[in-house]
């Protein structure tokens, strides 16, 4: 009857009802806020459970509504606390939290990623067909995926500027996912050679639990970010890119795409009519580098204008 | 019941758990979603009712920690009665909460070479 964690929770209706009175007295200096009828919505829940607990220790149903109320404190303090926000930049507040990267980790990260380069090169030239690098292939698929796994998961445990580490079972768990990842890939790879059809199986079973692993790792996880990245996202709206700020950059980039692609196109059927398929691609790739360019150039040019 | 009920010694051990309040609220939070009163009372009981930390204190704790995304709030469901405000800690606050305690016995540690209290 009186167990206050389970949801048969007594709440008397009358108690209710002083606590409803005693509340709107003690909340009737302040200011009406969202802040404040929140706390005041929190509170009463509380407050019932709290009555109930000495009303069953034998108080008197008024007086323990008042008696739970009285203990609570002062409520005064925490409504008074509107946050005093203070001039700090986005820039100053990164410098001041600066999380500098441990020298042992980055020691670590270029050796397993040369490791890691040394095995893909075995695992490409088994599938190029080189005989000798064949039966070592094999154990590279599986040595790629603890690689890639611990090379994620190391830099998981990582504190950095804006975030705080992932817990270590996290870590780990995104590590195995993505080596798993990894290992379906190399036996998908492995497919494409032409081998039997074992590399399937193994490639779709490690696809689909990588899949089912990153997604729940992705659904369960809560912010990680560090309290000062989230007074400033609250405080600062987001920055508009160039093209926002101003429209004629928007529109100058506009014509440069269309006269870039139709340039592109054009050279691609002129290259394709005279020299051939076999080298005419290169003209669009031209143009996507190039757009990609003039892109980078538009939104992120230095601002002239002082 | 009642918060240091005099003695200078009281009056010490309140303000040194004072500053460690949002810890204490993620290590409860650490065992599971829980709301303010049962929060509470499950730091009541652990100190055996010798110290309780004033509700308002811990209104406060919430709010900062909330604030700081280390904890996230959401309404129960309750029907009857009020709706209780329901705590989860985030992955941020369990590494705080991680922080803290190393932070925490490393100080101890400190403290207790430097009173002397370890031969």
């Amino acid at each position: 009857m009186n167990d206050v964690k389970g949801t048969t929770m007594t709440t008397d209706p009358r108690d209710a009802e002083v606590l409803h009175r005693l509340l709107d007295e003690a909340f009737a200096p302040y200011p009406v806020t969202p802040e404040s009828l929140d706390l005041k919505q929190e509170m009463r829940a509380n407050l019932a459970a709290r009555a109930a607990e000495l009303r069953d220790a034998g108080t008197a149903p008024d007086a323990a509504a008042r008696q739970a109320l009285a203990e609570v404190g002062d409520i005064g303090a925490l409504l008074d606390e509107e946050s005093a926000s203070t001039a700090t930049t986005w820039v100053s507040e990164q410098r001041r939290h600066r999380v500098r990267p441990k020298p042992a980790f980055v020691v670590r990260t270029v050796l397993i990623a040369a490791a890691l380069v040394a095995v893909l090169a075995v695992l490409v030239l088994g599938a190029l067909g080189l005989p000798a690098a064949g039966s070592l292939a094999l154990a590279a698929i599986p040595i790629a995926g603890l690689l890639v796994g611990w090379l994620v998961a190391d830099g998981l445990r990582q504190e950095t500027t804006t975030n705080y580490p992932f817990s270590r079972p996290v870590a780990i768990g995104f590590g195995i996912a993505a080596g798993l990842l990894v290992v379906a890939l190399g036996a998908a790879s492995r497919l494409l050679a032409g081998f039997e059809a074992g590399w399937l199986v193994v490639a779709a079973i490690a696809l689909v639990a990588s899949i089912a692993l990153f997604t729940y790792l992705g659904v369960t996880r809560t912010n990680r970010h560090k309290p000062w990245v989230l007074r400033m996202t609250q405080a600062q709206p987001p920055i508009a890119d160039r093209f926002e700020k101003d429209p004629a950059a928007a529109a100058r980039f506009g014509i440069y795409t269309m006269l870039l692609w139709v340039s592109a196109i054009a050279a691609f059927l002129v290259l394709s009519f005279t020299i051939g398929w076999a080298w005419s691609w290169i003209a669009l790739l031209l143009g996507w580098v190039v757009w990609f360019l003039v892109l980078t150039r538009m939104l992120f040019a230095p601002s002239t204008t002082k | 019941m009642n918060e240091n009920s005099g003695g200078v010694d009281d009056v010490l051990a309140a303000d040194l758990l004072r500053g460690h309040t949002d810890t204490i609220v993620l290590g409860v939070l650490r065992r599971g979603d829980s709301y303010g009163f049962e929060i509470f009372r499950a730091i009541r009981q652990t100190t055996g009712g010798a110290y309780e930390i004033k509700e308002a204190t811990l209104y406060a704790s919430y709010r900062r920690l909330e604030k700081d995304g280390l904890a996230e709030a959401y309404w129960g469901d309750e029907t009857q009665g009020g709706r209780r405000k329901y705590y989860r800690i985030t992955d941020a606050g369990r590494a705080v909460y991680r922080r803290n305690v190393d932070a925490w016995m490393l100080t101890r540690d400190v403290i207790d070479s430097l009173l002397d209290l370890k031969k």
